[in-house]
């Protein structure tokens, strides 16, 4: 096999095996958490909690200024990784010719050495929070091998999609080829490991402010 | 239609790709390697992707020179000397005018210009044998006061 | 003749030193040497023999042969075809049936361990190879016989180098590449569809200065042609790093030259020199024509999804494993679901009330 069948195959079967393995984990995962069920809720609420919920969508994602001093490292790494990973996710040409190829769905692409430098700060930070992860005695102790597979999986895409653009190590080919493999091992891995927080985080922020509301408490 | 103009085609300046400057850079370094130890070289011209941009802007920067001459052989070569004494423009074509191959030559005199000494030696029997038709009396041709 | 040294022909046909001069300085650039190499090539002609050639055309369409004999330089290459003697190729020579077989066994037999053997066409394996034959031979008997005495193999164009387009899904005739049937001689890829004639060319010039075969990539093409990729040296890579593509072939930024990526450029997986040597004697190139690279000298380029869809989009559409996926998971979520309601229910009846009483015991 040879660096362009290896990127057909990831192009062609191999996408079609990560986004059915992608779509089956995430569909599964949801009816699975919606099937628990909520027990019935017999005080009558204080106030009507669906704006409360939108809202704590909103409000839980700012960070909060005590824990921000706790641990003024792990909030900024991780803005700064997760706001990085999605501006090169969706705002690079190639990227977004994906997506419109499969939703019919497109905008304007920011150009590609911005989403570059971005890729670099993105790769440090993660870097950082991974450094952070095993000099912390707490934070090691806490980490279970779910937490170092998830770093990889996300940490992976984003190396070798920067390797790749740059022709280091291998030709392009190869390492674009890498590159598709790697974003398909993420979505593979997805709906199993603590990536699914993606989708979940705003269930849970949902509903945790809903149930405020309903408590009387301010979100 | 009328070439270009008659399709809707807007012919623009993309800007050349920096590579006439690369190209300078080294005419630069030759010159004075020249200047210096007396060394001469060429630069392929076809071993750079060249916009007709990047053309432009080496013939502006080096100019036209003094001297133009012509080869004939397997087609003609053509050959001007720029406005950089010793950076010499040669470009060999084939018999249909059509370029094989493009180098700036950074020389006292191209190659090519100079008769080949074997050319020479061949050009002395060649020039004796004339004379010793026009005067076949004389050893040496028909003209014994320059007797070498 | 037959001993002759290529400088003897270049004698023979009249050329005088400056003439030798400007040919070594061609074909310098033309094997992109350094021009400082053209010495070498000159003290190299002086040494190598003229090979015999025997070509053999198999499952093609003659493209190759059709671009190669409308090669740009034509003195230049005439010199060069003047200096291999060309003994057989089916399309070119005079001779036909029974008088053209005799010559290219009569040169294989008298040029035995010595000759360059030019390939052009896939080989079909299916069914004992019998969708191509020549003279009642089939294309996998006459190749195997023929490379046995060959010094080496030039693969010409892509479907000898990869298969090409007869080896394109679902490759009725089980067509495959020369390389996969032969395996003891050195092989040259030369692939391209149809390659570019200055670049057989100069890997034939190339040959025959150095009577060696050039440095090769991983997939057995020259080095010196396809070391870099299509997009690596194309003139449009500014505007592709300024994120600026034409969305159809007669918009506004098609007009402006701008990158073909959207419309389905493979330039950036494809090595060829299509971008430096350029076709037609220099005039120009299909991306500079305005239209996307297709990756003719790549493996499979046939199969790689839409010529008009961009790199980074899926060769074949996701939608029906992503709606079948979603059925399953659904089915499964829901039988979870049930199997955990049943763990509840369960859970729950086995519950037992306590009381205080329990508790201070
Ligand atoms: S036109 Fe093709 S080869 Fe040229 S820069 Fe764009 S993608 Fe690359
Ligand atoms: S531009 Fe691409 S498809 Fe066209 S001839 Fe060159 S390598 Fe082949």
């Amino acid at each position: 096999m040879n660096a362009m069948d290896l990127l057909l195959w990831s192009r062609g079967p191999g996408l079609g095996i990560a986004i059915g393995i992608f779509l089956f984990g995430m569909v599964l995962r949801l009816f699975e958490i919606y099937s628990l069920g909520r027990k019935r809720d017999l005080a009558p609420a204080r106030t009507g909690g669906e704006g409360s919920g939108w809202r704590t969508m909103f409000t839980r994602s700012v960070p909060d200024r005590a824990q921000f001093k706790r641990s003024p490292v792990v909030f900024t790494t991780g803005y700064i990784f997760h706001i990085g990973f999605f501006i090169v996710l969706l705002f690079l040409l190639p990227h977004i010719e994906l997506i419109r190829s499969i939703s019919g769905l497109s905008w304007p692409a920011l150009p590609t050495p911005v989403v570059d430098l971005i890729a670099v700060i993105t790769l440090i930070a993660l870097i950082v929070t991974l450094i952070y992860r095993i000099m912390d005695p707490v934070r090691r102790l806490l980490s279970t091998f779910g937490d170092y597979l998830a770093w990889t999986v996300t940490f992976l895409p984003v190396l070798t999609g920067y390797m790749a653009y740059h022709h280091l190590l291998f030709d392009y080919t190869l390492m674009l080829a890498l590159h598709i493999l790697s974003v398909e091992l993420l979505l593979v891995v997805f709906p199993f490991t603590k990536l699914t927080h993606m989708v979940t985080l705003f269930i849970s922020r949902w509903y945790n402010g809903e149930w405020f509301a309903r408590k009387g408490v301010a979100s | 239609m009328n070439g270009l103009n008659g399709i809707g085609v807007k012919v623009v300046h993309v800007g050349g790709n920096g590579n006439a400057h690369a190209v300078l850079r080294e005419i630069e370094a030759r010159l004075q390697l020249l200047v210096e130890k007396g060394e001469e070289g060429s630069i392929d011209l076809s071993g750079l992707p060249l916009m007709p941009e990047d053309y432009d802007l080496l013939e502006e920067t080096l100019g036209e020179g003094e001297v133009v001459a012509e080869v004939h052989s397997l087609g003609p070569t053509r050959i001007h000397e720029t406005g950089i004494p010793g950076v010499w423009w040669v470009t060999h074509y084939n018999s249909d005018d059509e370029v094989l191959a493009e180098f700036i030559e950074v020389a006292w005199c191209p190659e090519i210009l100079l008769t080949p000494e074997d050319d020479v030696k061949d050009g002395l029997e060649a020039l004796r044998a004339r004379l010793f038709e026009l005067n076949p009396k004389s050893p040496l041709g028909g003209a014994p006061s320059l007797d070498l | 003749m037959r001993d002759e040294t290529l400088l003897d022909t270049l004698k023979r046909r009249g050329i005088s030193r400056r003439g030798f001069l400007k040919f070594c300085a061609t074909t310098a650039s033309m094997l992109a040497l350094p021009p400082a190499m053209a010495a070498e090539v000159a003290a190299a002609l002086g040494k190598v023999r003229r090979p015999a050639v025997i070509w053999l055309s198999f499952q093609e369409c003659t493209g190759c042969t059709e671009s190669l004999t409308r090669a740009h330089s034509p003195s230049i290459e005439s010199l060069i075809f003047d200096a291999i003697s060309l003994d057989y190729h089916h399309t070119l020579q005079a001779a036909s049936g029974h008088a053209a077989e005799e010559a290219r066994e009569h040169s294989m037999k008298q040029d035995w361990g010595n000759y360059l053997l030019l390939v052009d066409g896939s080989i079909p394996l299916k069914d004992d190879g019998v969708y191509s034959t020549i003279a009642g031979i089939s294309n996998l008997q006459m190749l195997k016989d023929a490379a046995a005495g060959a010094a080496a193999i030039v693969s010409v164009g892509t479907c000898a180098a990869y298969g090409g387009l007869p080896h394109a899904n679902p490759n009725p005739t089980g067509a495959v590449s020369v390389s996969e049937i032969i395996k003891d001689k050195p092989i040259i890829n030369v692939p391209g569809c149809p390659p570019i004639p200055a670049v057989l060319t100069g890997v034939l010039a190339h040959y025959l200065t150095f009577g060696a075969i050039p440095d090769l990539d991983d997939l057995g093409r020259p080095k010196a042609f396809f070391g870099e990729s299509i997009h690596d040296r194309c003139y449009r890579r500014p505007f592709y790093d300024q994120g600026k593509f034409a969305k159809t072939f007669d918009d506004e930024g098609a007009r402006n030259g701008w990158c073909l990526f959207e419309l389905g450029c493979k330039g950036p997986t494809t090595h060829n020199a299509c971008a430096t040597t350029k076709w037609n004697g220099g005039t120009s190139w299909p991306v500079q024509s305005g239209h996307g690279c297709l990756g003719c000298s790549e493996p499979d380029f046939w199969d790689g999804g839409s010529f008009y869809k961009a790199l980074s989009t899926p060769i074949s559409p996701v939608t029906g494993a992503a709606a079948a996926a979603v059925a399953i998971g659904a089915a499964a979520g829901v039988a979870i679901g049930l199997a955990n309601r049943q763990t509840k229910a369960a859970a729950k009846a086995a519950h037992q009330k306590a009381t205080i009483a329990d508790l201070e015991k």
